[in-house]
């Protein structure tokens, strides 16, 4: 199929958005954000959410604290920060607007 | 609870994730492998029938070291730069250096792929290439030494004085000359061979 190198690239790209909006409310570990993302499909190698993580708490998008479990390790929470909530935002109206212009031209395409 | 090389299966992963991260600066490799065993206790303990199979299959979903690794240089903003090609300014360059040395020694600094020293070396042996000997050899016959011969009307050698150096012994004066001439053309081969074929480029950026 042609365009599998495309959605990669757009799973790929929209992936780190899609942790943003994970974590927005309550902040979550990341094993509760391999789960959910796993269902949808959209991370297929558990491993590599890991250096994303990493990126998005460098750049100052998500924040950690490290709580105590009651059946396991400890465990590291990410929360969004003020700054994450606004790259989210920004992410969300962008998507949006390019989801409506693709799907009004992919419908347009169907008219005889 | 049957995995009696759950240790063993799970440091074997562990390892070959920190030989795959080897060239990541040494807090994103920790880092990393933290996370890594974060992950695989917290699986273990989500896995109520744990066997050697089943953490096989915990290890194999994290992903290749090499998959997951591969990843963390973009993910974490550092861009290792591809290996520099030497190409046309390279061949230029070492055409150049001997036969026409200012352009030549413009583009030797000017490509990446040559160390600064080698740059230094092409520059200045010899300086200016044919062209600065040339120079240095119309130098040494008008000042380097000279000869005034006196003669009489019917062209008899009367008397004959040389000014500067005498001139070297046959065989010394050869391979001088020879070592002369030719050592623009040695320089150029030494950058040609001194090229970094492949090489690849420092990095610029690490977190």
């Amino acid at each position: 199929m042609p365009a599998d190198g495309l959605v990669s690239q757009m799973r790929r790209g929209a992936l780190e958005y899609c942790v943003l909006a994970l974590i927005r409310e309550p902040p979550r570990y990341a094993f509760e954000l391999i789960e959910a993302l796993g269902r949808t499909g959209m991370l297929t190698t558990e491993g590599t959410l890991y250096p994303l993580l990493s990126r998005l708490r460098r750049d100052g998008l998500v924040k950690t604290d490290w709580r105590e479990s009651t059946d396991g390790p400890p465990r590291r929470y990410y929360e969004l920060t003020t700054e994450g909530r606004r790259a989210l935002t920004a992410f969300k109206n962008e998507w949006t607007s390019f989801r409506g212009a693709v799907d009004g031209i992919l419908q347009e395409g169907k008219k005889p | 609870m049957t995995a009696p090389h759950a240790d063993q299966l799970i440091d074997g992963y562990l390892a070959r994730i920190r030989a795959a991260a080897g060239d990541l600066p040494a807090a994103a490799r920790n880092e990393l492998l933290d996370d890594m065993r974060s992950h695989i206790a917290e699986a273990r303990v989500h896995d109520l029938e744990e066997t050697d199979a089943s953490i096989l299959n915990i290890l194999d979903r994290l992903g290749e070291p090499a998959t997951v690794v591969a990843e963390a240089p973009d993910r974490l903003g550092i861009h290792p730069s591809p290996p520099y090609r030497p190409g046309f300014l390279e061949v230029a360059a070492v055409i150049l250096v001997p036969f026409l040395w200012p352009v030549g020694v413009i583009l030797l600094w000017m490509s990446p792929a040559w160390h600064w020293r080698d740059k230094l070396i092409g520059t200045v042996i010899p300086p200016g290439g044919y062209i600065g000997l040339s120079y240095i050899l119309l130098a040494g016959t008008t000042t380097g030494s000279s000869c005034t011969t006196i003669r009489d009307q019917a062209g008899h050698l009367l008397q004959s004085s040389c000014t500067g150096s005498p001139g070297l012994p046959g065989v010394v004066a050869v391979l001088w000359a020879i070592l002369l001439f030719g050592s623009p053309l040695i320089s150029a081969t030494y950058l040609a061979l001194r090229l970094r074929w492949g090489s690849p480029r420092q990095t610029a950026a690490t977190a």
